[in-house]
């Protein structure tokens, strides 16, 4: 049981080895391995699922047998409690679904060794990430994952932005790892130790205007790599040239990483989530993120572009949850960020399947893709509906509790600032719905250009991976009442248990952690709600039996097509009517052409930059500000990180105790 | 005999059978009292049902270019939605569900109300036709444009519930709740409980007037109906709808318009006598007066707004009202 | 379920949906159409209704002589109306050329094209004519219907 943890990291990293090894002999053994390293993670983590959700243990492993002694840590642990596992269940799975999809969707590309190994670092780097126990491992972890990122991103760098895309993310990646590095060191300086349980024991009575740099340091790293506001150009540059299946990875996974390190820095290491101040700092993110993100998106002709500025928005509203300090905010917060995870890799994957079979991502010159795939658009539906909150779906589940959180943290803390925060939560909503409404229109609905009409149906070993991502986002949206008692809750009572982590790594007893409760000021109940609909549907339906449809007798005297066929338009003086003559009108074929004022129906998309004329005509100033504001310059980025980094230190050391 | 009851419940009383009802009432007298206001006849009062029995009858064509699947399923699944969404209101103090046990809250309405829209644009969108594109965006606009109001709205009123039901679960029990709710049922039992609609409270009057604005556009009423301005974009979303699919999208339209009367009562207009059918009676006469002033009186006085104006508007003054309306609530006042 | 046939038959004729075809007016039957809407004549008393799109209609209402630029255009509104509907032809122009005969752009009469229901004659045809006209092809629409057969 202890070694599990461990042995799935590496799974993953042995897995990236052999598979250099293997791969380049034979590219099916490659995948092989990859396949069997990439399970073996996944179900090293399940195994520990009963023991760490349902038991409330917390599983702590030693590098080298160097277990604490005296109330010091001097070696390595991976601590495994209820939080961690979580987000190595994430993690595993996003890895999962992403190389099975991969393996269908690279079969076209060169050099897929380099990719798979790349792949398996990442992988097995943030899955190192989640389940350590040591800061500075977090710090080497940071690393692997920036650089096999970034590789990654660059990997077709055949296309138009792909290096540009991996430098930005380079250059502004490093500033936020050597963040955490700094964040690390004075801490270090400060309290002599990098273990985590050591420092969350120490902390909270050796603050002072050090540690509290500390903390500003660390926050901005994981801001960084969650891609929090200023940073987020450089996730859109850099999805907007990923592979679809790494989109998934840095959306699903990295930004995760972003997630827990803000969850483990303010509950755990510094424990400072009840104050004001940090509460303020860490929603402030959240709503800043969420909000200018999902505008941002409005402007985009970039199908992965704009998933990415929307992925990022949802990030937004886990940090934002997490800020509201609650036993409901971080489960709601928790169940979000997996909800992100699942919906975006999905929509993710889409994007895949349309750039793959279409070949573009052109918002403005797609459309009428959902006769072509009509899976696929089935899956894109169910994808755009869990991320703008259409019930039954989990996206709606989630949010529904965000809301929930932020508005009874309001009323406990009488803080204005929370109802600020659950309006722009439900505002980003209904943005993040009008924007997929443009992807539907743009992409798979309206009219298709005759470029498109041979595109064919993304293959079965694409769709499957989607259908599991599909099929859990419905899942996850009807009974999350049982997820949230099962996973949400033993993650949130393990985040706030401080006290059980500590004493589980330092005096290696078993102390259990308490999944947490709280109590709903609504109420969703998704199972009756589709029994209804489903009787309504029938009602609705049953009506409709009883009239069935009629038709004109065919030998009707008078109907339309029999008149205007047997007529030669002519004129009064016998002569043909006019040129156009030849173009007479074939009644029966002009029934089904969709209405043109009359005029021959012609190709005519209504999609892409041209939808929600009367919003953004409104908002004109607004986003002429942040169209400026992304110039695409790495210089203006780096320095928007420095400016961020500067004011978020300012801020700490003028309001965090 | 308790699933007896519930599908009384559900199919007759407050659920389907009625909510048809009360829809083509409020429907009929809305068509007629502007006819009246406009000094005509009006048509008679049971127009709408003749409308939807004529759709009913006609031939239903589904374009080439439209994808069928999605074309046809979108009417049937919004008229499914917003028909169980009118289930889930309180009529005179009993609804489908009731106690803790209730399906859904406030916000849950609202994302339901959401979804409705969302089956109209994706059916607008699956049917291929450029009128439709235009229209679907503009009925998107709209939504943005009255979800900010609606919302505020509803944190404003969820604000004042929640903290009157404190005080009373203070005096009576002596133990403290949340001190919000977005819960209709709590809303209605506070009303309830006080005797006192929420609208007679001073600082809920801007926020009661703000949703009165948000009705029409919700519910696409002519000055609002920007979406299907049959004379500029040729109805718009529903441009290539005919028959069956036009039936259930209309009859969608008809019921969104008492589940937003419903709604507007629910939550500042709540009254309960004792007497099942007087409540029943009183949440008629409400209702049809909150579709007269809300929705009538527009109709017959204003001209179709463009659609830039209707975000204007509401984002700025209607919302304004929404906003005072919350900080009011939210400085006890 | 004859009632529910009946009961839909009935309504055929007491909800009728107006589109407008102008095939080269001159605008004033165009005008007289609107004028049947207002609150003088009000045409909504039988249930009339204009609508925007010929897939909702159930009266396409056709002014003008049948112009050689209208021509096809109105020949495919025309086939986009789904059964039942009736074809009323408003003022002179399209039942007869009216001054306009003989034009080389003029290709009327409307009964070339369709099978016209309903002749509303005049140049204006008056409102109250309309009215009459519509009136006479609710009468026609519950027959048609009538005769339409299941599939």
């Amino acid at each position: 049981m202890e070694n599990l943890p461990i042995l799935s990291i590496m799974a993953l990293f042995m897995g990236a080895f052999l598979n250099s090894l293997v791969g380049r002999r034979s590219r099916a053994a490659g995948n092989a391995v990859v396949l069997i390293a990439m399970g073996a993670a996944f179900c090293m983590m399940a195994a520990l699922v009963p023991a760490v959700f349902f038991g409330g243990q917390t599983i702590c492993y030693w590098l080298g047998g160097w277990a604490p002694d005296g109330g010091w840590a001097y070696g390595i642990g991976l601590e495994v409690d209820a939080l961690s596992l979580f987000f190595g269940l994430i993690v595993t799975i996003a890895v999962l679904v992403s190389g099975i999809y991969s393996f269908t969707y690279m079969k076209e590309d060169d050099s897929q060794v380099n990719f798979y190994t790349l792949f398996l670092m990442l992988s097995g780097s943030v899955l190192g990430l989640v389940l350590s126990g040591d800061l500075f491992n977090v710090f080497v972890m940071v690393e692997i994952m920036t650089f096999s990122a970034v590789a990654l991103t660059a990997f077709r760098n055949e296309y138009e932005g792909a290096l540009e895309g991996a430098f930005k993310y380079l250059v502004v990646g490093s500033i936020g790892s050597t963040c955490i590095l700094v964040g690390t060191i004075l801490v270090y300086a400060n309290l002599h130790t990098l273990n985590m349980a050591q420092i969350a024991a120490l902390a909270p009575a050796n603050m002072n205007m050090t540690m509290v740099a500390a903390f500003a340091f660390l926050f901005v790293g994981f801001a960084t790599k969650a891609f929090l506001f200023p940073f987020q150009p450089l996730a859109a540059d850099a999805h907007a040239v990923a592979p679809a299946s790494i989109s998934l990875m840095i959306s699903g996974v990295l930004t995760k990483c972003g997630v827990y390190g803000i969850i483990r820095l303010c509950y755990g290491l510094f424990q400072n989530m009840d104050e004001r101040s940090v509460g303020y700092l860490v929603t402030g993110f959240g709503m800043v993120t969420m909000f200018i993100c999902v505008t941002m998106a409005f402007n985009q002709h970039n199908f992965k572009r704009l998933l990415a500025f929307h992925s990022i928005s949802q990030v937004g509203y886990v940090i934002t949850a997490i800020g509201a300090g609650t036993a409901m905010g971080l489960s709601a917060g928790l169940f979000h960020a997996v909800n992100h995870t699942l919906f975006k890799g999905l929509l993710f994957l889409v994007a895949g399947a349309v750039q793959h079979q279409s070949g573009s991502l052109d918002l403005d010159d797609l459309g009428g893709l959902s006769k072509n795939m009509p899976r696929t658009t089935v899956l894109f539906l169910i994808g755009a509906a869990s991320i703008s909150g259409l019930p039954p779906f989990n996206g709606f589940a989630s949010k529904w509790m965000i809301y929930q959180a932020l508005f009874e943290k309001a009323a406990q803390s009488g803080d204005f600032f929370y109802v600020l925060a659950c309006l722009t939560a439900l505002i980003t909503s209904v943005l993040t719905l009008a924007s997929f409404i443009k992807v539907a229109q743009s992409v798979f609905f309206g009219q298709r250009r005759a470029k498109y009409a041979q595109v064919k149906e993304s293959p079965l070993g694409m769709r499957l991976p989607m259908w599991v991502l599909a099929a859990l986002c419905a899942l996850l949206g009807i009974f999350y009442r049982a997820f949230a008692a099962g996973f949400l809750n033993p993650a949130a009572g393990a985040a706030l248990g401080v006290d059980a982590y500590i004493a589980n790594a330092l005096t290696g007893e078993s102390v259990l952690t308490e999944p947490v409760s709280y109590w709903a000021i609504g109420s969703w109940n998704p199972l009756v709600w589709l029994i209804l609909l489903v009787l309504a549907t029938c009602a609705v339906a049953l009506v409709s039996v009883t009239n069935k449809p009629r038709v004109r007798e065919a030998c009707a005297e008078g109907s339309v097509s029999q008149s205007a066929e047997s007529v030669v338009p002519v004129t009064m003086d016998g002569v043909p009517a006019g040129g156009s003559a030849s173009e007479s009108v074939p009644p029966e074929e002009a029934k089904y052409e969709p209405f043109f004022s009359g005029e021959e129906s012609e190709y005519s998309q209504v999609g892409g930059s041209d939808l929600f004329w009367g919003f953004k005509e409104n908002c004109r100033k607004y986003f002429a500000f942040w169209h400026k504001w992304h110039s695409g310059v790495v210089n203006d980025y780096a320095l928007y990180a420095v400016v961020c980094l500067a004011a978020v230190l300012l801020y700490c050391a003028a309001f965090v105790k | 005999m308790t699933v007896i009851l519930m599908l009384v419940k559900i199919f007759l009383f407050p659920g389907l059978l009625f909510t048809l009802l009360v829809s083509l009432w409020l429907a009929g007298i809305d068509r007629r009292l502007v006819a009246r206001m406009q000094r005509r006849v009006g048509p008679p009062l049971l127009q709408p049902w003749y409308d939807y029995l004529k759709c009913c009858g006609k031939e239903t064509i589904i374009p080439r270019k439209a994808n069928k699947r999605v074309f046809l399923a979108a009417p049937l699944l919004g008229l499914a939605s917003v028909l169980v969404t009118a289930m889930l209101l309180p009529v005179g103090g009993i609804s489908v569900f009731s106690g803790l046990t209730g399906a859904a809250d406030l916000v849950v309405i609202l994302y339901l109300l959401t979804f409705a829209s969302v089956t109209l644009i994706v059916g607008a969108a699956a049917s291929g036709s450029p009128f439709a594109g235009v229209g679907l965006s503009r009925e998107m606009v709209a939504m943005i444009s009255y979800e900010l109001p609606f919302v505020l709205v509803i944190l404003a009123v969820g604000r004042a519930a929640g903290q009157g039901l404190n005080e009373i679960s203070q005096i009576l029990l002596g133990a403290e709740g949340m001190g919000v709710t977005f819960s209709l049922a709590d809303i209605a039992a506070y009303q309830q409980l006080t005797g006192l609609p929420l609208i007679a409270r001073l600082s809920l009057i801007p926020a009661a007037i703000a949703m009165l604005f948000v009705i029409p556009c919700e519910v696409g009423q002519q000055p609002l109906d920007i979406d299907e301005a049959e004379t500029e974009i040729c109805e718009g979303v529903l441009a290539e709808y005919s028959g069956r699919p036009l039936a259930r999208f209309k009859l969608m339209h008809l019921i969104k318009m008492y589940v937003m009367s419903g709604l507007f009562v629910a939550m500042f207009l709540h009254i309960e006598t004792g007497i099942l059918v007087l409540n029943v009676l009183i949440y008629l006469v409400l209702c049809t007066l909150v579709t007269f002033v809300s929705m009538t009186v527009p109709h017959a006085i204003m001209a179709r707004l463009k659609v830039e104006q209707v975000f204007k508007f509401y984002w700025t003054f209607v919302t304004a009202l929404a906003l005072i309306s919350l900080i009011l609530v939210w400085c006890g006042v | 379920m004859s009632f529910v046939q009946n009961m839909i038959d009935d309504a055929m004729s007491k909800s009728l949906w107006l589109f407008h075809v102008n095939a080269g007016s001159c605008n004033g039957c165009d005008i007289e159409i609107v004028a049947t809407l207002t609150p003088r004549f009000d045409a909504e008393r039988l249930g009339c209704k204009l609508c925007g799109s010929p897939r909702q209609a159930d009266i396409i209402l056709v002014s003008g002589p049948i112009t050689l630029q209208s021509r096809d255009r109105l020949i495919r509104t025309l086939a986009q109306v789904p059964e039942p509907y009736c074809v009323v032809s408003v003022g002179s122009c399209p039942c007869s050329g009216n001054v306009f005969k003989g034009s080389y752009a003029v290709c009327g009469p409307l009964d070339k094209y369709c099978h016209v229901d309903v002749s509303v004659a005049g140049c204006a045809a008056k409102p109250e004519a309309i009215v009459a006209g519509i009136a006479q092809a609710a009468a026609i629409l519950k027959e048609k219907r009538k005769k339409m057969v299941r599939r």
